[in-house]
């Protein structure tokens, strides 16, 4: 199990980048790299080589988030002035603005099957649930206020949702939170389940394991990676390591590795049957903001792909093995 | 049996005295030798044999019978006998009076011992035995010359007097002329083979002084062969046995040393080397009676100052170091000189260190240094004492010395190493390394502290890698391992995830199964350190394990329940974290450390009163010397000066006195905390004192720098933070960012905050709302944020409005950020519906609808601007079709000119012809001539345009950077119109400690902003109105000027026509095209 550097591109963006995923294969082409950054573009670029295919304008402030349906034809993505924009992937045409105000839009996840759009809704305390044929609102999915002994403080009753990740079946959501807690959903049903508790600082990224539909990854400020039993709201196991922020973390499509990255500049690989790193690549020289591996599919299904961006305006691509 | 035969008077019989049956009475004796009237001799011959048994009462009173008056008449012609008599009684008394030790007694002894030799001398002043007696008392008496002038006496008359030979030897050896007296030695010997043994035991002293030891003990053998109960022979060699430093031969000696005691239990010297040995197997109840003794028996110097060392050595080994200084100064005091006898003051040094008076023992140990100036335990003792003395660089000079001398001496290198900790953890770091490979090399375990010392020093200096193998060395084999190797996997999976940072199952599950659980009582600290070191790895889980090892067997160990505090605050679990800071102060509720720690969670919690309180009796608990308490109510008081809500400027004025105070105090107890200085500095900010502040933080920062416990970003913050305030933005921009790297890995909010205040200050709008936009990237929750963006970006588009000279792009920027505004600050008012921060939706709402005045006010701008930009791109397209204009009306000028010429020319040809018609003979050859000339002239012209064409082109070039020049101009007249507005901003940059205030301020500029942006727009207008006009005003002037001058000067003085020109794009403003167009319409 080891990541090996393939390609890095320097200035790829014009300012921080701060979002990345992969747009999985459609049947003329190969999986694409979608990027998002704080010069108000989205790129695309072509893997192995990192060849920019194309930039995407039209955002206001950075952008701070995209995601890609599951077959590949579609994306979105969303800046800090909380528009979401979808669009088709190969011609760039915008099939949609979303905007649900006073919600704001942090993170965006589609669900496994495609037909829902997740939208992690910032200080409304709620993931907006898009329906992805008729980009309408469907659910908003709330948090409940918690009993607290204080209810007129001012961080503590609210949870300010940042991230969200949907179960491999889609039938549970997990929404990250500034205050460090985790909340679960059950989706068909738009019910809150429970909260997983033991971050105590914002987790801005978390994942499913593709293969145990119970098992959550959590990447935290304090440090740490948690590992939850989402159903069974247990922790399982914590992987401390990293100097600083853990500020996002992606599972391996074979489920046996995940990779984190830091505000600490560094990208971890961490082996889940040590649970330990194994690795540690330090080829960026600021926050690496975002990690993604590239899901199975297209024509070079063998070889893993990881891509990493960062601070650092650069984007980099590793060879998972 | 011997017997004397005593001559009965009168008669031819005698009496038969067996020697060995004297009766017990003298007088049953004396009545007989009176009555028999005795020869004298007899008297003498059976005293000498009371003498010999003991009975000394009985010797002398016989001989003071014997030498009594009315013996004296009676045997007044028996004179030998009757010396002989004075003789043994002076001999006697010199003896009596030498082996005296009360000074009194000694005095009446020898002074009856001079009054009988004296009664001898008046006798027969000759008398050699007289003499020699009187040599002996000399010599008892210790007056060495005389005696040596009285044995003189003696030899003169007799070279072979054995008796003032021997007395002379004893001269020559208390002078320090050994070979002398061994020579004297060896005479009695060749005189008078069959001397006494103690005529050997000189010689055998003799060659033991001269350092022939083997002859001196053969010497002392034969001493012993003739009188085996000879004490000094067997002392000596008992002596020199021991000085075999063998443990046979000391064994050999102490055996001869214990039977000299026997035989004679008063010699000194004999009790010295006793008490010495019985100091080393530690009978110390024996030294010290063995001592008193010979204290007692001698009244030589040297002896007694070894006695009083043996003595004082004992107690000095029981700890009894007031005894022992009182008995090593006694030592000390008799001995003359350090070099003869050193050891005292070595032992008194020892004891003066522990009794505290390093000075003394600094003296004493010097001393004992000048003896022995290579030995390295004085060395260390000088090292140390230089140490405690404050004097540091001596102590480590010496303890140096002591390692270059003995390069070996692990101890001294770990002396070393533990001094040099203060000052040079490098150095230290090395020593205790060497003295690592030394006590490896010598095959002996290195002390765990050692490594303990190494494995922190390695920390300290960041080689984690390094002190982590040090660490695991110290620690061995041990349950522990298993934790850092992450065997127990499940177990500690199960541990770590229940959060239970007090739970101590996974332990108790691991003994039951049957692992050892022991933590070594010298392994704690270590294992502690280890933790610590995991902590700074980020390995957290696996320190909190090791912390909860240590409690598990230390419940105790107050520090590992606060490092555990510290992990849970650092995940920001405070709740837990006070829980665990609670435990310890369990254990001891007056531990500063807990208190404080505890005081700052709940500072952390808003808990302020409390905190105070809390701080209050942390610093109590340490009467006020711990610094961190101290510092933490100064921080509490600075705090509270600053706080956001309800400003008082009385109660804040006190609360920085307040803080200003405690953190003096901190200084004065410590003038090197960093903190306390940091903070000091900050009060001195906070009262405008910049350049002091900046000073102090200066400092901080240098001091600060390398070792990994002392991270201080707050006074890189402070430092940029009075940058900022003297007007140095770039400087403050620098120092945000590096602090930002250095410390925070980009990740804090509030210095980027602080930055885009700078940069905000600094008009670099853009990045100012770059860095808020990372800031909200960040911390996506804080909503101050977004208004400051919101803020930022409604200042970059006013001012960008107010620009005189502004792109349609520019305007365009313009309009898109005053749509972000517009949306920022809707969103906000839509989202102050939902949330509590602060905001009112008025104020906000204010903002709205300045934004969208400015917006609406911009579209006129850019429909102006894409006018302007429309009409720049047509006059530019008119100056070029007037440059080609010009070009060819100039060419056309230059032709006519040209032509003019020619035409004056032929005019001229034509007057010469007329006038000169009688030279028609060379008229042809006139007009040839004239013809060439010509061409030349046309050739010239051709050149002087080509020559303006190039000048032209340089003009250009100036004119451009001149209109570069001028755009600054501008941008600094436009600065001068921001500021009286900067001046209620500066206002509105106190928002960020201050949502309320910043909101009125806010609202006060918005009208000021919505008036100023009105009236500015008319000034706008004039001054393009205005500007055009004057400049083309001036420009004309310029030009007219120029074209009067240009025709004139061409040709003669092409230099001035240069500075013309310059003139000319001085008096230019806008482009050269335009100018020209001008030009045309002229």
């Amino acid at each position: 199990m080891k990541l090996g550097g393939i390609k890095s591109v320097e200035n790829a963006h014009d300012d921080s980048v701060w979002a990345v995923t992969w747009v999985p294969a459609t049947a003329i082409r190969p999986p694409l790299l979608l990027t998002g950054s704080l010069d108000e573009t989205v790129r695309l670029w072509r893997s192995d080589d990192l060849i920019l295919e194309r930039t995407n304008t039209g955002h206001c402030l950075g952008v701070a988030s995209v995601a890609a349906h599951p077959l590949g034809s579609i994306a979105a993505s969303s800046s800090l002035d909380s528009f979401v924009r979808v669009f088709d992937v190969d011609s760039n045409t915008t099939l949609a603005t979303l905007e649900a105000p006073p919600s704001e839009v942090w993170q965006m996840r589609f669900d496994p099957k495609g037909a829902i759009l997740a939208v992690a809704g910032g200080g409304s305390a709620s993931v907006k649930l898009w329906d992805t044929s008729t980009w309408e609102l469907i659910a908003t999915l709330s948090i409940p206020r918690q009993e607290g002994p204080k209810p007129t403080d001012k961080s503590g009753s609210k949870k300010f949702v940042l991230s969200v990740a949907w179960s491999p079946d889609g039938k549970r959501l997990a929404c990250g939170s500034m205050d460090g807690t985790i909340s679960v959903f059950d989706v068909p049903r738009a019910k809150f389940l429970h909260h997983l508790e033991g971050h105590f600082m914002p987790v801005r990224s978390l994942v499913y394991s593709p293969y145990d539909p119970r098992l959550l990854f959590t990447a935290s400020d304090d440090g740490n990676v948690h590992m939850y039993d989402a159903e069974g709201k247990a922790l399982v196991g914590t992987m401390s390591g990293h100097a600083s922020w853990v500020l996002c973390v992606d599972v391996s499509p074979d489920g046996a590795a995940i990779a984190t990255g830091s505000s600490d500049r560094s990208v971890r690989l961490w082996d889940l049957s040590m649970r330990a790193s194994v690795q540690t690549m330090s080829n960026h020289t600021d926050q690496v903001w975002g990690v993604a591996f590239r899901p199975p599919g297209g024509n070079d299904v063998r070889s893993g792909r990881l891509a990493s961006v960062s601070d650092d305006k650069s984007v980099s691509l590793y060879d998972y093995s | 049996m011997a017997s004397v035969y005593i001559p009965v008077q009168n008669s031819e019989e005698e009496v038969r005295v067996a020697l060995d049956q004297l009766p017990r009475d003298a007088s049953d004796i004396l009545d007989i030798l009176k009555a028999e009237q005795a020869p004298l001799d007899l008297w003498l011959i059976i005293a000498r044999e009371y003498f010999k048994q003991g009975k000394i009462d009985q010797f002398r009173q016989i001989l003071e019978e014997g030498s009594s008056p009315e013996i004296d008449d009676y045997y007044a012609d028996v004179r030998y006998e009757r010396i002989a008599i004075l003789n043994a009684l002076g001999a006697y008394y010199s003896y009596l009076g030498k082996i005296e030790t009360k000074q009194r007694e000694k005095e009446e002894h020898f002074i009856l011992a001079t009054q009988y030799y004296n009664k001898a001398s008046r006798i027969d002043m000759h008398e050699p035995s007289t003499w020699v007696g009187k040599g002996q008392l000399l010599l008892a008496k210790g007056e060495v010359e005389q005696a040596s002038a009285a044995f003189k006496i003696v030899l003169d008359g007799d070279r072979d007097n054995v008796p003032a030979l021997l007395g002379q030897a004893c001269v020559e050896f208390n002078r320090g002329r050994y070979s002398d007296s061994l020579e004297l030695y060896k005479r009695v010997l060749q005189v008078y083979p069959n001397c006494p043994a103690a005529v050997r035991l000189g010689i055998g002293l003799c060659r033991y002084k001269l350092g022939q030891f083997e002859k001196a003990q053969q010497a002392f053998e034969r001493v012993l062969q003739l009188d085996p109960e000879n004490v000094e022979a067997l002392v000596a060699l008992a002596i020199m046995d021991l000085r075999t430093n063998e443990a046979g031969g000391i064994r050999k000696g102490m055996v001869k040393m214990q039977k000299a005691f026997e035989i004679y239990p008063y010699c000194a010297m004999a009790l010295n080397y006793l008490a010495n040995h019985f100091f080393f197997t530690g009978q110390h109840f024996l030294v010290e009676q063995l001592t008193e003794t010979a204290l007692a028996v001698t009244n030589h110097g040297p002896t007694k100052s070894h006695s009083y060392y043996n003595l004082a050595r004992s107690y000095h080994s029981k700890g009894d170091y007031d005894k022992a200084g009182v008995y090593y100064m006694a030592s000390v005091k008799e001995v003359n000189k350090p070099h003869e006898f050193v050891f005292p003051y070595y032992g008194l040094g020892q004891v003066q260190i522990k009794l505290g008076d390093y000075k003394s023992a600094l003296s004493n140990f010097e001393k004992v240094l000048e003896v022995y100036p290579d030995n390295c335990e004085t060395l260390k003792a000088l090292g140390h004492i230089y140490v405690q003395l404050g004097q540091t660089d001596k102590g480590q000079d010496f303890l140096r010395r002591a390692t270059k001398i003995d390069p070996r001496d692990a101890q001294a290198f770990l002396e070393l190493g533990e001094l040099l900790i203060v000052s040079d953890t490098g150095a230290a770091l090395d020593a205790f390394k060497t003295a690592r490979t030394l006590f490896k090399k010598g095959s002996q375990e290195v002390p765990i502290e050692l490594l303990n010392n190494i494995g922190v020093l390695q920390f300290e200096r960041g080689d984690f890698e390094l002190a982590q193998q040090t660490f695991k060395e110290a620690l061995g084999d041990g349950i522990w391992l298993s934790f850092i190797n992450q065997e127990h996997k499940s177990s500690i999976d199960a541990a770590t995830s229940t959060l239970q940072f007090k739970d101590t199952q996974l332990f108790h599950d691991l003994e039951n199964n049957g692992h050892n659980v022991e933590v070594a009582w010298d392994k704690v600290t270590v294992l502690f350190n280890l933790a610590r070191l995991l902590e700074q790895l980020n390995e957290s889980g696996t320190a909190s394990i090791l912390y909860r090892l240590i409690l598990f067997k230390y419940p105790d160990y107050i520090d590992a329940y606060l490092r555990l505090a510290a992990i849970a605050k650092a995940r920001n679990n405070i709740l837990l974290s006070i829980e665990l800071v609670n435990d310890a102060l369990k254990v001891n509720d007056k531990c500063p450390n807990a208190l404080s720690m505890l005081g700052e969670l709940e500072l952390k919690n808003d808990d302020w009163v409390k905190a105070k309180e809390t701080l209050r009796a942390a610093s109590e608990a340490t009467d006020g010397k711990d610094s961190y308490a101290t510092l933490s109510l100064g921080n509490w008081n600075y705090f509270a000066a600053v706080r956001n809500e309800k400003r008082n400027p009385k109660l804040e004025a006190t609360h920085l006195e307040k803080a200003k105070e405690l953190y003096t105090r901190v200084l004065i107890q410590h003038s090197a905390n960093l903190y306390a200085a940091n903070g000091a500095g900050v009060v001195l900010a906070e009262k405008g004192h910049f350049d002091v502040s900046k000073d102090i933080f200066t400092q901080v920062q240098e001091a600060a720098s390398g070792s990994v416990f002392v991270q201080m970003p707050d006074v890189w913050i402070n430092l940029a933070h009075v940058y900022f305030a003297q007007g140095n933005f770039a400087l403050a921009v620098k120092m945000y960012q590096n602090c930002l790297r250095k410390f925070y890995y980009n990740t804090d909010s509030q210095i980027l905050l602080y930055l885009a205040r700078t940069h905000y200050e600094a008009e670099q709008w853009q990045d100012c709302i770059k860095t808020l936009l990372r800031a909200i990237h960040l911390a996506p929750s804080n909503y101050t944020l977004r208004f400051d963006a919101g803020v930022a970006m409604q200042k970059f588009s006013a001012s960008t409005l107010q620009k005189a000279k502004r792109t349609a792009d520019e305007v365009r920027t313009t309009v898109a950020e005053l749509q972000n505004a517009v949306r920022i600050f809707s969103q906000l008012s839509a989202a102050s519906n939902l949330h509590i921060h602060g905001f009112d939706e008025k104020k906000i709402d204010t903002h709205v609808g300045y934004c969208n005045h400015l917006l609406s006010a911009a579209r006129v701008h850019l429909e102006a601007a894409e006018r302007e930009e429309q009409q720049v791109r047509q006059r530019q397209e008119l100056a070029r079709q007037v440059a080609l204009a010009e070009e060819a009306r100039r060419k056309a000028e230059e032709q006519r000119k040209y032509q003019m010429e020619r035409r004056k020319q032929e005019d001229e040809l034509k007057r010469v012809q007329q006038q000169e018609e009688h030279f028609r003979r060379v008229k042809e050859q006139w007009k040839s001539s004239s013809h060439s000339k010509r061409r030349e002239r046309s050739d010239d012209e051709d050149g002087g345009t080509s020559e303006k064409k190039r000048r032209k082109g340089g003009k250009r070039r100036k004119k451009d950077k001149h209109s570069k020049s001028r755009d600054d101009q501008e941008e600094t007249e436009a600065d001068m119109m921001d500021e009286q507005e900067m001046e209620d901003e500066e206002a509105d940059i106190n928002y960020r400690e201050e949502p309320q205030t910043r909101m009125n301020d806010d609202a006060v500029e918005n009208a000021q902003g919505l008036l100023a942006a009105a009236g500015l727009e008319d000034s706008d207008a004039e001054d393009e109105m205005a500007a055009p006009s004057s400049t083309l005003g001036r420009r004309r002037q310029a030009l007219s000027e120029s074209e009067e001058d240009e025709p004139l000067h061409r040709q003669s003085s092409p230099v001035r026509e240069n500075s013309a020109e310059m003139q000319l794009s001085d008096g230019e403003i806008r482009d050269g095209e335009k100018t020209n167009g001008d030009d045309a319409s002229d």
